[in-house]
């Protein structure tokens, strides 16, 4: 297990070296001059230009403003905004710090008991008009847009039915849509999943055996079969965390929450590259825990996994 | 038995069992729609759906013969919806092309020499993979602006790790059969091998992969125009307009259901036929 977990944080540090170098190296690429932006109406004042140029380092060499780039991630500060001159990219950012992360672990929350459920109602009952809806709706579920869904949903739920708020963010009627919209996809993903997982167990030799024994046809469904469905269930996570993290974009610019996401897209349009970079790193750590998190539960579970060579 | 008699015999019953799966044919007549409306966009659009004009804007469906009304800049909705498959279907097309010639030939490298080159591919899927899909986007989009090439080259840095690794792990298992141990034996150069050996026998787990594939760019593509990052204006695209309709949901909801419902539909025909592809072709991986 040492062995094991030693590799898999090994990777995880790689991962985040790289996303600060990527990052780093983005800026530089960037089009145009943050300080001519920022100086606008003074562009000719080369007093302030001077002076600016300063207070950002960018009249230092290239090393030594990586240097202090990995100073301002080391404190928590992450540098100074372009946008908002001189304030610092965590005071901008920190009001949305808690929104997106969550709105996506409430999500998931919802999602996993109600897509196991899902998916269990239809492998009981596999190939019946009960299960053929449920498939229906699972690949509406997984197939239509979260903005194409929350657009309908609006429409339907809170302009046609006056019966939730359209947008906004602080009361927890303004949260049922969004977190709703968010459940949906990774809802469907989940019971498609533990349906054909189920259907596998279900035929297995070990099901037949506590059938013949005389258990229960619902004791042998939720235990003695969901419980060898879960450890498979388990790897697709990650999968559907990193889908979540990509709703969060979508629903707090739909229903105006002023979350992470919501900051990142409007720091794109701004030319707020500390913003956006701070951002792209904070998602990055947060998606790379939690599938650490994912593979060390998966991994205690199943001693094949942290035995053998390559993992998933 | 003549040379043709047993891939012809595979061909026949491949359709027999896409004619009976019933979520195939339903997928595949969809996909067709689309895929026929967005070739002949041009020809089936009433109208020019770029063309602005004030005097006839907020037309509601129905009104002054506008079949889906009109937007905020008096644009023919109908026209934009039958254009929007266009955009999307080049850009899943494009994203395709790229990611799938170099995920395969990567994956093929990878799993042949193995070695120090194999590591480096590998390790670099692997980082990739280790980003969540919209992040690259962002920033990509971050550093080369908004824009339809920005959309492309941020599919593709998000695809192509998928197909390479996909690609090395079957021509892994195709390296240990004797028909490539004799041509190896032969003295075939390598890229014969990859190109007659390697690359018929991958094809058709590569189909089920494009089709699904092809699904999830399109929603990716309609995300990221959504978000406004994406396809730029005047282009109608349906993720574009499902976000300039969405402030008008309480007077002009046409504006963003019509497109919702397009992209929606889309959506389904390709995963149901990816779905079916998948079951008839792969009947081993059933997800």
């Amino acid at each position: 297990m040492t062995a094991f977990l030693s590799k898999r944080l090994a990777a995880l540090l790689l991962v985040w070296f790289v996303a600060v170098i990527v990052t780093f190296v983005a800026v530089q690429f960037v089009p145009g001059d943050p300080i001519m932006v920022l100086l606008s109406d003074h562009s000719g004042d080369q007093v302030m230009e001077a002076r600016l140029r300063a207070e950002y380092g960018l009249d230092r060499p290239l090393w030594q403003q990586f240097l202090s780039y990995l100073g301002s991630i080391a404190d928590g500060t992450f540098g100074l905004s372009y946008r908002f001159a001189g304030r610092e990219v965590f005071e901008v950012i920190q009001g949305g710090l808690f929104i997106t992360p969550i709105l996506a672990i409430a999500a998931l929350l919802l999602a996993i008991p109600s897509g196991v459920f899902l998916g269990v109602a239809a492998a009981v009952r596999a190939g019946s008009l009960a299960d053929t809806a449920i498939i229906l709706v699972l690949v509406a579920g997984i197939s239509v847009p979260n903005f194409a869904l929350a657009t309908v949903l609006v429409y339907l739920l809170s302009i046609q039915a006056g019966m939730l708020p359209v947008a906004g963010w602080g009361s927890f009627a303004q949260a049922v849509l969004p977190v709703v919209v968010l459940t949906i996809p990774p809802m469907a993903y989940i019971a498609r999943l533990t349906r054909s997982y189920m259907l596998e167990v279900l035929e297995r030799d070990y099901i037949r055996t506590a059938r013949a024994k005389g258990v229960r046809d619902r004791l042998v469904v939720w235990r003695h079969a969901l419980r060898n469905t879960m450890v498979p269930l388990m790897t697709s996570i990650g999968i559907i965390f990193g889908g979540l993290l990509s709703g969060a974009f979508v629903v707090e610019t739909i229903f105006n929450i002023p979350g992470l996401g919501r900051i990142a897209i409007d720091s794109i349009f701004a030319r707020d590259y500390p913003v956006t970079m701070s951002i792209v790193l904070l998602f990055t750590v947060f998606y790379s825990l939690i599938n650490l998190a994912v593979d060390v539960s998966y991994a205690l579970i199943d001693p094949r996994i942290r035995l053998g060579g390559e993992g998933a | 038995m003549t040379d043709t008699a047993a891939p012809l015999r595979q061909r026949s019953d491949f359709w027999l069992r896409f004619r009976h799966s019933r979520n195939a044919m339903i997928g595949a007549v969809i996909v067709t729609v689309v895929v026929l409306v967005a070739v002949f966009a041009p020809w089936l659009a009433p109208k020019d759906p770029t063309k602005v004009s004030v005097l006839f804007s907020w037309r509601h469906p129905g009104e002054d013969g506008f079949i889906l009304g009109t937007d905020a800049l008096g644009r023919d909705v109908f026209s934009r919806l039958i254009l929007g498959a266009r955009v999307s279907l080049l850009v899943a097309v494009s994203v395709l092309a790229i990611t799938m010639t170099v995920g395969v030939i990567l994956g093929m490298i990878a799993a042949w020499t193995r070695g120090w080159t194999d590591g480096i591919i590998m390790r670099t899927v692997d980082v990739v993979f280790a980003f969540p899909e919209l992040i690259i986007a962002i920033l990509v989009a971050a550093v080369m602006g908004p824009g339809t090439l920005t959309v492309i080259v941020a599919l593709a840095m998000v695809w192509w790790p998928g197909i390479a690794r996909m690609t090395r792990a079957l021509v892994l298992g195709l390296r240990e059969e004797l028909f490539v141990e004799a041509a190896v034996a032969c003295g075939t150069p390598p890229w014969k091998i990859m190109l007659r050996h390697f690359l018929p026998n991958i094809v058709s787990p590569l189909i089920v992969r494009a089709s699904i594939g092809v699904g999830f760019i399109i929603m990716a593509e309609a995300t990221l125009s959504f978000l406004g990052i994406g396809v730029q204006e005047p282009a109608p695209t349906w993720g574009g307009m499902i976000r300039d309709g969405l402030p008008h949901l309480r007077s002009d909801p046409h504006l963003a259901l019509s497109a919702s419902a397009a992209l929606g539909i889309t959506m389904i025909g390709f995963n149901m036929l990816g779905d079916g592809l998948r079951d008839i072709l792969d009947p081993k991986v059933r997800l």
